[in-house]
């Protein structure tokens, strides 16, 4: 207890606390932004900090983190464009609940969502750390495979009322996901002779276009010259059903455990343990056919998981040294350049600093409590004012200001605008699109573990199936899959028998 | 982005009200760096940039470029003006490696060689618990053991697969090689039991080394590594002439000013030798090297040939 008493009378001191708050406002609007993502900002940040305080510079880290995992769904509700990867999930029932009048619940509930998934992501890594830490250490590639796979018949189960377009979706984004070097022959793959083609199809690029262009040409399509007047825009408070706050604990409990479960994997992230966390919210649920029509429960889900990643992505990298995504990795550089070594001893060689960073965390998921609100609605939600003629382009200069500065090439630019338009035709033949991303996510993971495990079993395919591990996540698959089926059968059954 | 543009445009300020009396650099520097941000390129490259910065009066935009084992950095930096303002921090494995594997546009030529700055060797460990612990005996275990040994490296005909696969051709050892994204994904699944033996850099696994998990025998350079004890360098094995090492250094595009390159290599020099900087190198497991001009070339040329050998001799 000494040791965070200590380390947050650190973080409570003129520095650290602005840098906080300032950090966690900058990540909302980043997160908010489609194209500009928190890795960007902080790569750009964290150079600039080599010569600050330290706690000064993680706080700056933690704020962006856990601004824009929260401000991602901002447009994801307002627009039904997901600022960030990992608010894809929000927009499901955000946008319905947005478009029925109800945008400004939505928000808060994504508000209130995302600072109980983030205060609870840091309180695992700040009591578990190290012993949760230890556990990855079991998931080996066989394991890694299990849950690429589990990932994927979560998406059978989301793609609503058509099936067969969902698979055909997820094929495609599977399909995208095999263009570059294979990491495990060190062949070029669908790369026709195109340098730019060696490291696959950048996810942002491909999620921006696919994402945010064909509401935008939505909006265009409508060629509104107006706007809204102040009292057009539907902000109007709807007050919350008795009982219905309460309702959301069972489902945050739900997505914050798995998000924190997730978020200790290196390698996976905050968009599959949103993914997750939306699906478990519905396959719970009484009534999984209201889910994408504007149900709170599944935005509260999709945010609650996705900031729940958060601090628990840290915990390998802090207490193994082993960085499980981009912003850790960023994290573990800043601390080398300060001069520590992360790994096992980094508890003891610097506690102040371990200690802190881990409070800076947890703070500043309180504080989207109450910066994220009012940002929210107050500056955000004003955008929906703007007329068709106005938005439209400045959207879409955001988009390719963002999608260019990933790798500093014009090429991408032109990858977006193919997602783009691609997505728009998928869109308009009723075709889902998450299953895309989720499939350009997924198959890499499933691809690359199953052939490690089966170079490390020497192609002996049992060894999938056989570790305590992989058959429990095998299991649980094959749960996930039937499990549906079997509610659904019941349902018919019943009126049957009346 | 609104970040970056703001920061260049800081920063292109700030140069622009600096004296006119040098003629370069009077203004922004772009570095391209041909890997992700957070990596050890990327973290020993900015370090080094801070420095640089201060010692050449001009700020530095750092441009990461990852993918392909870094061909697609060097892809891309390749067509950029030989003017000074373009600058390429890389490790060796984009330019002496990664053309064996890939289909790449550009080759050695492609690039002026300013300056090297740091290098290390990589390692092998095992577990605390493995039946022997010298170097020599641990090559006579996995040669009386064909194919019972997985070991984790880097990715497929990157330079730590090299690395090893030249001390085993040597002695006709078969290892099964597994590869990972990375050094930290090498380590989780040496730590979790899932590889044998930790292939990568020191730095990485060292933390390990010192709580007493795993022990390496063995490192790819000649001489011994002071930092990890107990471990042969290949000398002590009568294997100098198959040393491997990673090592970085800083290159410009084809054709550029000699009197620019020679003022920009003894400004690295300077850089690299900084007391800061080696004590940075230091908790990385890295010496400053710092090897100039046409020389660099000759030792990426050298070490172009040595891995053509061997991944000729792999099929890959």
């Amino acid at each position: 207890m000494e040791f965070y008493t200590n380390a947050l009378s650190h973080v409570l001191s003129f520095g650290p606390l602005t840098a906080m708050i300032g950090a966690t406002l900058l990540g909302v609007f980043i997160g908010a932004l489609p194209g500009l993502n928190p890795v960007m900002a902080i790569a750009l940040l964290l150079p600039l900090t080599y010569s600050m305080d330290p706690l000064v510079a993680l706080a700056m880290v933690a704020g962006i983190y856990n601004g824009s995992m929260y401000g991602g769904a901002i447009p994801a509700i307002l627009l039904r464009i997901p600022g960030t990867p990992a608010s894809i999930a929000t927009t499901f029932d955000g946008f319905p609940m947005a478009d029925r009048g109800e945008a400004s619940k939505a928000l808060k509930i994504a508000c209130w969502s995302s600072a109980i998934g983030g205060i609870a992501s840091a309180i695992a890594l700040m009591t578990m750390g190290p012993m949760l830490a230890r556990v990855t250490l079991f998931f080996g590639p066989a394991e890694y495979f299990w849950i690429a796979i589990f990932g994927m018949a979560s998406v059978a189960v989301m793609v609503g009322s058509d099936p067969v377009k969902g698979i055909m979706a997820a094929v495609l984004g599977l399909l995208i996901g095999t263009i570059g070097i294979d990491n495990l022959s060190g062949q070029a793959r669908f790369t026709f002779g195109q340098t730019w083609l060696l490291g696959g199809l950048d996810l942002i690029v491909v999620l921006v276009g696919l994402y945010a262009l064909p509401p935008v040409l939505q909006l265009a399509e409508k060629c509104d010259l107006k706007g809204l007047s102040a009292a057009q825009l539907k902000l109007a408070d709807v007050p919350f059903k008795k009982g219905e706050i309460r309702g959301l604990i069972p489902t945050w409990l739900r997505a914050s455990g798995i998000g924190i479960g997730v978020g200790i994997l290196p390698g996976a992230g905050g968009n599959i343990a949103a993914f997750l966390s939306y699906n478990a919210a519905k396959n719970a649920s009484d009534d999984p056919s209201s889910f994408g029509k504007g149900n709170p429960q599944g935005v509260a889900a999709a945010e609650c998981g996705n900031n729940a990643d958060n601090a628990a992505s840290m915990i390998p990298a802090l207490a193994l040294g082993i960085p499980g995504n981009v912003v850790a990795a960023l994290v573990l550089s800043a601390l080398t350049i300060h001069g520590l070594q992360p790994g096992p001893q980094l508890f003891h060689q610097n506690p102040t600093l371990v200690g802190g960073f881990m409070m800076e965390m947890l703070i500043t998921s309180v504080l989207i409590f109450a910066l994220g609100g009012a940002v929210a609605t107050r500056v955000f939600a004003q955008f929906q004012r703007l007329p068709g003629v106005l938005l439209v382009p400045t959207i879409l200069i955001l988009m390719c200001v963002g999608v260019y500065v990933i790798n500093g090439r014009a090429i991408d630019l032109w990858v977006m605008l193919a997602a783009g338009f691609a997505g728009y035709f998928l869109e308009k033949v009723n075709f889902p699109l998450a299953p895309v991303i989720l499939g350009m996510i997924l198959g890499p993971m499933a691809e690359q573990s199953v052939r490690r495990a089966l170079l490390i079993s020497r192609g002996d395919m049992t060894e999938l199936v056989t570790r305590p591990i992989s058959a429990v996540l095998a299991a649980v698959t094959v749960l996930v899959i039937v499990w549906p089926l079997v509610k659904m059968v019941r349902r018919r059954r019943k009126p049957a028998e009346q | 982005m609104t970040l970056k543009a703001t920061f260049i445009g800081l920063t292109a300020a700030a140069a622009m009200a600096a004296p006119a009396f040098a003629e370069y650099p009077d203004r922004t520097i772009e570095l391209t760096i041909p890997a992700g941000a957070g990596g050890g390129t990327d973290t020993s490259a900015r370090k080094l940039a801070l420095l640089l910065e201060e010692k050449l009066g001009t700020s530095i935009a750092i441009l990461n470029v990852g993918g392909g084992g870094g061909s697609v950095g060097a892809s891309q930096f390749m067509q950029a003006k030989p003017d000074g303002y373009a600058l390429f921090a890389t490790w060796n494995s984009p330019l002496t490696t990664v053309p064996q594997v890939q289909d790449v546009a550009y080759s050695l030529d492609s690039f002026t060689p300013i300056a090297s700055t740091s290098e290390t060797a990589y390692t092998l460990c095992v577990k605390a618990d493995f039946p022997v612990t010298t170097g020599a005996d641990f090559l006579a275990e996995l040669e009386a053991n064909p194919g019972k040994y997985t070991y984790g490296n880097d990715g497929i005909g990157g330079t730590m697969q090299l690395a090893a696969e030249r001390i085993f051709q040597a002695k006709g050892i078969d290892a099964v090689a597994i590869p990972f994204g990375g050094a930290g994904e090498t380590l989780q699944n040496f730590l979790g039991g899932h590889v044998d033996i930790y292939g990568g850099s020191i730095s990485t696994v060292l933390p390990y080394v010192e709580s007493g998990e795993a022990k390496c025998p063995i490192v790819t350079s000649a001489a011994d590594v002071p930092a990890l004890e107990g471990a042969s360098g290949l000398e002590a094995l009568g294997l100098a002439d198959k040393e491997t090492l990673l090592w970085r250094a800083i290159l410009g595009p084809k054709d550029m000013d000699p009197a620019v390159v020679e003022m920009l290599a003894n400004v690295i020099d300077e850089a690299v030798n900084d007391p800061s900087y080696v004590e940075f190198l230091a908790t990385k497991g890295e010496v400053p090297n710092v090897v100039k001009g046409d020389a660099l070339g000759a030792r990426l040329q050298s070490e172009y040939d040595a891995l053509a050998e061997v991944s000729k001799a792999l099929g890959l």
